[in-house]
């Protein structure tokens, strides 16, 4: 737990109460759990009093502590979830007040076992690589082609389903330039431990620098690429991952609708059960362009 | 043919080929598949040699009495126990190899020894088996055996249904079990993972062989939950009262309400998930307008209710461990039951907090989670309860209670991170990570630790001796430190970030906590084998252990009336009850040899293979249908419906033990405990005696003025 950004530092403020209290609690019962072991051990000094079995104090004292504890976790817990509500966190308004200008749009899409970022605004497109400047609110869409993922950068911003044939939304402001990893965390088939991706936080300049490069990539990426590009593909090692210099308009809602219209991209039959015969052929076949 | 499907079909064997025997050529699969031959052959052999085999059938597989149909759910739960543990092995062996870009690969995979293909299929059997096949019928088999006792019932209300529960949760257990040697298992999660289950995406017979031993564990435990609820509504020996109910009792009862509600829920989720693989509908598809969020929904609206259904018979166990060796009456017992149904009641409304992260309004978000803190406050109440039944008790720290204060203490770190979980903001972050999985494990062990408690507490009550203690204590100690060194790095590495379910770590920097975990993973072994031999060396020195009725002599509740090891009967004379905690008042005022009189004949089921065979029928029906070998599976259900027919003309269901074999056992009993001087028996059971001593005893009890309370067990009831 390092947080980078404003969403999981808030997070992180609400953690930090919710343990205290509940620290508070549990710790103490431990100990007078522990006392009673020991102090009413056979043999020990406590009194025996075997027909005791009923007070009105201690009962009223055994409800009463965890109603209100757990009544003030209610209330910070309902503060904290409209705090880092991913559709409208009231933190992101406000950092968007102070940024001025328009927040960065990136829609998120998650294929079998890659992730293609895409830059409506700026027509371009990034695999496995997620690029933001710093200090600048980004808003995400997110959906999936084939199976549920979840979207996280642990110290940036928390868990997000990302679901075929429908639309999420995610948000995140990130305080440093630096570099930070992406998951999946969502059981999503045999790619999934290999789908994470980096967030490198640049400042604003590096990030226009950054945009005009990637423009200038020769590839295109269409639907019918898109529905190239989404086959099951699972990205092991380090390997660059394709970008696109123009995109599509409006890519984003057509894969969604394809989805809900009922498109797949099934999964072969034991694809995995021989991991290294399979990425052998897989590299084969992405030289020939399958991918 | 109702849907295209991967691969190839024939009429015959529908989609079963050589190739789908991975024991052929995978060498992992290999060598189990070796030793499970070996021991199969060992087993079958070494009952042969013994001349065994009427035994067994007239003795427990054909047998209703619902003590030894507890029996064999519980040896079902230690076997996929086992099993269970031995994909957590194989997971955490994978973990600790598979860490960093520099891991090397063996067998096919590229870091660490298994495939993703193959390690999901462990991550998905081992949360099924140790939900559903282990700790389930472990707690079915406990309520089996000690609700009919702890209420003077002879038997579960229905008997034949009772066996036929127990059946469709083998049949359940022995396809997962199949799954390991003919085909594969579903490799998304236990919980089913849609659309990822639909044949898209696991066009294997994995996903079907999940959901069909699912659905037949889910309907043999719903005929269960009916049979427990029926029995302790209807059931109870005259005087029990509601508010005399022992608490285990109590937990029972709430907790098969939860099932009875829950179950079909599940049964139908997984019907629709079959429809969806077999008829290609698309309830839960993501296009062509299915839904997974329907899926979700359903699924989690039985499965957290489950998770209450383990939970409460758990604290069940603990309320009857904690007092008996206090030597003292539970603290708070209507606060116990009001908590117990409060629990019940929330578990029904807190399923969402299974999908925070599913982008839900943040007033949904926010209403479940409150209603999941809300647990929080009847299970404080229940720990609170516990502390102030040792205070001013005198606490004997022997191996039940040992395993009940760890439970204890696993329910405070285990509700301290549930609380954290059900803070939404807290889970947004860590939601399908490892710090959940670190969670349930807690929760899941305590389940363990009463388990075993419970196991220990009432051994005797039905085998009539005592576990040994020593190995058992090491047992004991070794499954705490092994529970220490997995889930303390777990729990770090939690809120490190880490997800859930990965065959490979990208981070270097996290293996040293895999291996801590790995040392863990030592200990359990460890503590595996000195469970064995607490077992072997308990059986070997059974008759120095031999149990009194009341084998830990401060027993409290009705099942420390009858003898240990309890005959068929249970109760020679069904006692009457004056008062909650019966048998201790019963001890404080005398009246531990009461005699009834004349024995009376009583009125029993008999036994029936009829369950087995129908058990048997519907897991052909399951592989039939897993495999779609049609053929198989229609003339499954066509001999499914004929037996329940045929069962149905059959008259001779029951028969009467008449009084004289009554008096025998009854002699037997008291006999074989204590062969030496009958006079100075400290203890008798209760109703039980036909000797002198105890008429004179029951006179002189009559003179302490016992009989004002005008309820002295005479009245014997037939039901
Ligand atoms: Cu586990
Ligand atoms: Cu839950």
């Amino acid at each position: 737990m390092d947080p980078q950004g404003l969403i999981a530092k808030t997070s992180y403020h609400y953690f930090l109460l919710d343990v205290g209290i509940m620290l508070l609690i549990v710790v103490p019962t431990a100990a007078l759990a522990i006392w009673a072991m020991i102090r009413y051990r056979k043999g020990g000094k406590g009194t025996y009093q075997p027909k005791w079995a009923h007070s009105w104090t201690i009962e009223a004292i055994v409800w009463g502590i965890p109603l209100i504890t757990v009544g003030v976790l209610s209330y910070l817990s309902v503060k904290a979830i409209y705090a880092v509500n991913p559709y409208n966190p009231g933190a992101i308004s406000q950092a968007q007040k102070k940024a001025g200008g328009d927040p960065l749009e990136v829609d998120v899409i998650a294929t079998d076992w890659r992730w293609l970022f895409i830059y409506p605004k700026q027509h371009i497109a990034t695999t496995n690589e997620l690029v933001v400047p710093k200090g600048i609110p980004v808003r995400f869409r997110l959906t999936s082609t084939s199976v549920v993922n979840d979207f996280i950068i642990p110290q940036l911003v928390g868990m997000i389903d990302v679901m075929p044939g429908m639309r999420t939304k995610q948000a995140l402001v990130s305080d440093h330039i630096g570099s930070y990893v992406g998951f999946s965390a969502d059981y999503s088939g045999a790619g999934l431990s290999w789908m994470h991706f980096t967030t490198k936080v640049v400042s604003k300049h590096q990030f226009s620098s950054w945009v005009s490069t990637i423009q200038t990539d020769p590839q295109k990426l269409t639907l019918n690429g898109f529905n190239r590009f989404a086959r099951p593909y699972i990205p092991v090692g380090e390997k660059s991952q394709p970008k696109f210099g123009e995109v599509q308009q409006g890519l984003f809602d057509l894969v969604v609708n394809e989805v809900m219209k009922g498109k797949t991209w099934k999964t072969p039959m034991d694809m995995t059960e021989n991991m290294v015969a399979y990425l052998n052929n897989q590299n084969e076949l992405q030289k020939e362009g399958y991918y | 043919m109702f849907v295209h499907l991967q691969g190839p079909w024939s009429p015959l064997l529908g989609r079963l080929s050589a190739e789908q025997l991975p024991f052929l050529h995978i060498p992992i699969i290999e060598y189990t598949f070796a030793v499970v031959v070996l021991l199969g052959l060992v087993v079958v052999g070494a009952v042969t040699y013994l001349g065994k085999w009427g035994y067994l059938w007239r003795g427990w597989l054909t047998t209703v009495d619902h003590k030894r149909i507890g029996v064999m759910y519980i040896l079902i739960g230690l076997v996929m126990l086992l099993r269970g543990f031995a994909d957590a092995f194989m997971i955490r062996l994978q973990q600790a190899m598979a860490v960093g870009p520099h891991s090397p690969g063996y067998m096919g995979a590229i870091h660490g020894y298994l495939t993703p293909f193959h390690i999901g299929q462990i991550f998905a059997a081992h949360g099924l088996i140790m939900v559903v096949f282990a700790a389930t019928p472990l707690l079915v088999g406990l309520m089996n055996i000690i609700v009919p006792l702890q209420i003077g019932a002879r038997d579960m209300a229905y008997p034949y249904l009772n066996a036929m529960g127990l059946w469709l949760t083998a049949g359940g257990a022995a396809l997962v079990m199949a799954s390991l040697f003919i085909g594969n298992f579903a490799h998304g999660g236990w919980y089913g993972f849609v659309p990822y289950f639909e044949l898209s995406y696991s066009p294997g017979v994995g996903v079907d062989y999940w959901m069909w031993a699912f659905q037949l564990s889910a309907i043999g435990t719903s005929l269960g939950s009916i049979n427990l609820i029926a029995t302790i509504v209807k059931m109870r020996a005259p005087g029990m009262t509601w508010m005399r109910l022992p608490i285990f009792t109590w937990a029972s009862l709430s907790t098969n309400l939860i099932a009875l509600t829950s179950f079909p829920v599940l049964m139908v989720s997984l019907a629709l998930l079959g429809l969806d693989r077999y008829l290609g509908t698309h309830f839960y598809t993501a296009g062509m307008g299915g839904n997974l969020m329907l899926y979700n929904d359903l699924f989690w609206i039985w499965g957290h209710p489950e998770v209450y259904f383990l939970i409460l018979p758990a604290f069940g166990i603990m309320s009857e461990i904690i007092p008996t060796f206090s030597e003292k009456t539970l603290f708070g017992y209507a606060t116990m039951v009001i908590a117990s149904f409060a629990i019940g009641g929330v578990s029904w409304g807190v399923w969402l907090h299974h999908f925070f992260t599913m982008a839900a309004a943040p007033s949904v978000n926010s209403f479940y989670s409150v209603t999941t803190m809300l647990v929080g406050i009847p299970t404080g109440v229940k720990v609170f309860n516990w502390i102030f039944t040792m205070y001013r008790g005198r606490v004997r720290f022997e191996l039940p209670m040992m395993w009940a204060l760890l439970a204890l203490f696993l329910l405070l770190v285990g509700g301290m991170t549930g609380m954290m979980n059900a803070f939404a903001s807290n889970d947004y972050m860590w939601h399908n990570g490892i710090f959940v999985v670190a969670h349930f494990h807690m929760m899941v062990l305590l389940i363990a630790a009463s388990i075993f408690g419970a196991v220990e507490y009432w051994f005797p009550k039905v085998f009539g001796f005592r576990l040994e203690q020593k190995w058992g204590k090491l047992f004991f100690w070794f499954m705490v430190l092994g529970t220490g060194f997995v889930f303390v790095p777990m729990f770090i590495l939690g809120l490190a970030g880490m997800t859930r379910r990965l065959d490979y770590i990208p981070y270097a920097a996290w293996a040293p906590y895999m291996q801590i975990e790995m040392i863990g993973i030592a200990l359990y072994v460890m503590a595996l084998a000195f469970f064995l031999a607490h077992l072997y060396v308990s059986l070997r020195d059974r008759s120095k252990n031999l149990a009194e009725a009341d084998a830990w002599g401060t027993g409290r509740s009705l099942e420390w009336m009858t003898h240990s090891p309890v005959p068929s009967y249970n109760f020679a004379i069904t006692p009457h009850i004056n008062t909650r905690d019966e048998w201790a008042w019963r001890k404080e005022n005398g009246l531990t040899e009461l005699h009834a009189g004349e024995y009376e004949p009583i009125h029993m089921p008999k036994n029936t293979g009829v369950p087995l065979v129908i058990g048997a029928f519907f897991f052909a029906l399951a592989f039939g249908l897993t495999w779609r070998i049609w053929w198989l599976s229609l003339i499954s259900v066509v001999l499914i419906v004929l037996m329940i027919i045929l069962r149905s003309f059959q008259k001779d269901t029951d028969m009467t033990i008449p009084p004289e074999e009554v008096e025998r056992t009854e002699k037997r009993a008291i006999d074989t405990l204590y062969p030496s001087s009958r006079a100075d028996v400290p203890v008798y059971p209760g109703g039980t005696v036909g000797t002198a001593t105890a008429y004179q005893r029951l006179s002189a009890s009559e003179d302490v003025g016992v009989s004002s309370t005008g309820t002295l067990p005479h009245a014997s009831v037939d039901r």
